[in-house]
């Protein structure tokens, strides 16, 4: 690509174009060239620094708060250097108030993609194979639900679940978190369906095999990377979410999001725990999705870009 | 393949089970929202569509869709335009896949705790105020200050959101041909043609992808900020989601809180319609 836009350049460079053309001038020019490029190189890489900067200070200065002593945290100016202390850390994993919201939040989402997968899965199977009466309505209603603001459902189920005795319970909880999981699955996995040909399975079906077998052997194997990707984005969604069980858990099911809000008004002075609870409750999601990140583009992009 | 005529139906069973136990609360919410309805006064009420006319009459109604408007256009448009020029520079180098994972790291957060963690670091004598004053500035007083609150809730929600545009933008980018760039080369074409004419038209299918995430996402925000301000001071971040919070379980009175969301919901609605409509015509191109 460099040989052609050099080419390109040349043949526009009235000097190199002119017949009388010296070696030395076009070293010079090669050389200008090259020095351009190192100051364009540095430029990016600046800029790109300035903003990674930007992008972990607040991560950075968290994690380090959560290793200082109470002193050290409410001095200002602020100390960079400071004894380190697990202290903090020591507070909290020992302290039910931050422990049970954790295991809430585990028991909570993982089951609320269980439930996902098993409705989700045969309906994105349904409207990526067939065509139906009603299929794009469905599809677009379904995916709707993601658009809608979380409160629209959530107020009225509030006092739906009230009445059934749903709130502030597991059960309730899972239920109403489909409307964050659910959406996103049935229409990505939809898209990873619809991009394999017909034709795998239609080979299958000569051969005398079912449907079932088609989908067991021949596809489920191929959309298992979109189905990685859609879990992982499900999850976390599903972990991050803080208006569903802002309205709809109590004392016995608090999750992360809610519960380290409760942490803070209880101990409203003491940083350092607070800081130690922060990080412990960004590590699942982060480790989850640095090992994915390639997956979790997959399933964003998914029907929209090719290639 | 042949098949049964109800087996489509048949395995989209749970998942329309779920849809209609999703859309039985919807409907039954817009219901209430033509109503008086306050949980402390019993029965909801028939009121002729009185919530909707106090919510484009009211100053607390206008003002929390001027919020509303305000901060989905602004930090729409700022993402976007920052995620597409970081995107650029992290396509332009070798060192592109090192700065990504850094870069990506503040939207794996739950944004609820990102805030929180901002909020610590914008208290009066907190980290960003000693920078400030370092850098011979003044105090600000950030999410507490009645003209500086949504402008620092708005910052927050561009550190975590850009990273969003950034990973679809980048994917986006890598779908454009090379050659392209080679024949606006031949023809003369300088940087900031090559992106007028050749970057922004290849990138615009993914570019309706990530407006209609963020726009709706955005005109929707609530976590961040019910988390650092709780709408206020006074009103100053009340938006059309956080007022029907306040309205709804602060005050118990659904009819006004369920009239603000379904106007919310229009918007949002409006923009996703507006996303699939254009991703079909892409597809039939």
């Amino acid at each position: 690509m460099t040989s052609s836009i050099d080419a390109a350049a040349r043949t526009r460079s009235p000097r190199v174009q002119g017949g009388g053309q010296s070696k030395q001038g076009h070293i010079t020019l090669v050389a200008r060239r090259r020095r351009k490029k190192g100051v364009k190189h540095a430029v990016v890489i600046t800029l790109l620094s300035l903003w990674t900067i930007f992008a972990l200070a607040p991560i950075v200065w968290i994690a380090m708060m959560s290793l200082k002593r109470p002193g050290d945290i409410v001095s200002y100016p602020p100390k960079f250097l400071f004894s380190p202390t697990l202290m903090n850390y020591a507070r909290v994993f020992g302290s039910a108030e931050f422990l049970t919201p954790f295991l809430n939040s585990i028991i909570v989402t993982l089951g609320a993609l269980a439930l996902t997968l098993v409705i989700g899965l045969p309906a994105a199977y349904a409207l990526g194979r067939f065509s139906f009466k009603g299929r794009e309505s469905i599809a677009f209603t379904i995916l709707s639900l993601r658009f809608a603001p979380e409160l629209l459902i959530i107020l009225p189920l509030y006092l739906i679940f009230q009445k059934a005795g749903l709130n502030d319970t597991y059960i309730g909880l899972i239920i109403a978190y489909q409307l964050v999981t659910l959406p996103m699955l049935v229409w990505m996995l939809r898209s990873f369906i619809e991009d394999l040909p017909v034709e795998l399975e239609e080979a299958v079906a000569v051969d005398g095999g079912s449907r079932w077998t088609a989908f067991r052997h021949v596809l489920f194997p191929l959309i298992l990377p979109g189905l990685g990707a859609s879990l992982m984005l499900s999850f976390i969604w599903a972990w991050n979410s803080y208006v569903l069980p802002l309205v709809l858990s109590g004392r016995n099911t608090q999750v992360i999001t809610t519960g380290i809000q409760q942490y803070i008004s209880y101990q409203s002075i003491d940083w350092g725990p607070m800081a130690a609870a922060t990080v412990v409750s960004i590590l699942p999601g982060v480790l989850f999705a640095i090992f994915s990140l390639r997956w979790i583009v997959g399933g964003l992009t998914a029907g929209t870009v090719k290639g | 393949m042949k098949h049964k005529p109800y087996l489509p139906y048949l395995l989209a069973l749970p998942a329309l089970a779920v849809l209609v136990a999703i859309l039985y609360p919807f409907i039954t919410g817009g219901w209430w929202s033509f109503t008086r309805y306050r949980l402390n006064l019993g029965a909801p009420k028939f009121n002729f569509g009185h919530n909707y006319l106090t919510l484009f009459t009211s100053g607390e109604g206008l003002h929390a869709i001027f919020i509303t408007l305000l901060y989905a256009a602004v930090v729409t448009v700022v993402e976007c335009v920052l995620g597409i020029a970081l995107a650029m520079l992290l396509n332009y180098g070798r060192y592109g896949s090192v700065f990504r994972l850094l870069i990506v790291l503040p939207m794996l957060l739950p944004p609820v705790i990102a805030a929180l963690m901002w909020k610590v670091m914008l208290t009066e004598n907190g980290v960003v105020n000693w920078l400030l004053q370092a850098a011979g500035g003044h105090k600000l007083l950030w999410l507490s200050g009645a003209d500086t609150a949504l402008w620092s809730v708005m910052l927050i929600d561009v550190w975590i959101f850009t990273p969003f545009v950034v990973l679809l933008a980048q994917a986006g980018l890598k779908s454009v041909p090379k050659e392209l760039y080679e024949a606006a080369a031949v023809d003369g074409a300088g940087p900031i043609r090559n992106f007028i004419s050749v970057t922004l038209p290849m990138l615009t299918p993914i570019l309706v992808v990530i407006i209609t995430f963020r726009g709706i996402d955005s005109l929707k925000m609530f976590d961040i900020i019910y988390t650092t301000t709780k709408g206020g001071p006074v009103d100053a971040t009340t938006n059309l989601h956080v007022l029907a919070y306040l309205e709804g379980i602060r005050n118990l009175n659904f009819g006004t809180a369920m009239a603000a969301l379904i106007v919310l919901w229009l918007l949002c609605y409006l923009i996703s319609y507006f996303l699939l409509k254009a991703r079909r015509k892409e597809a039939l191109a």
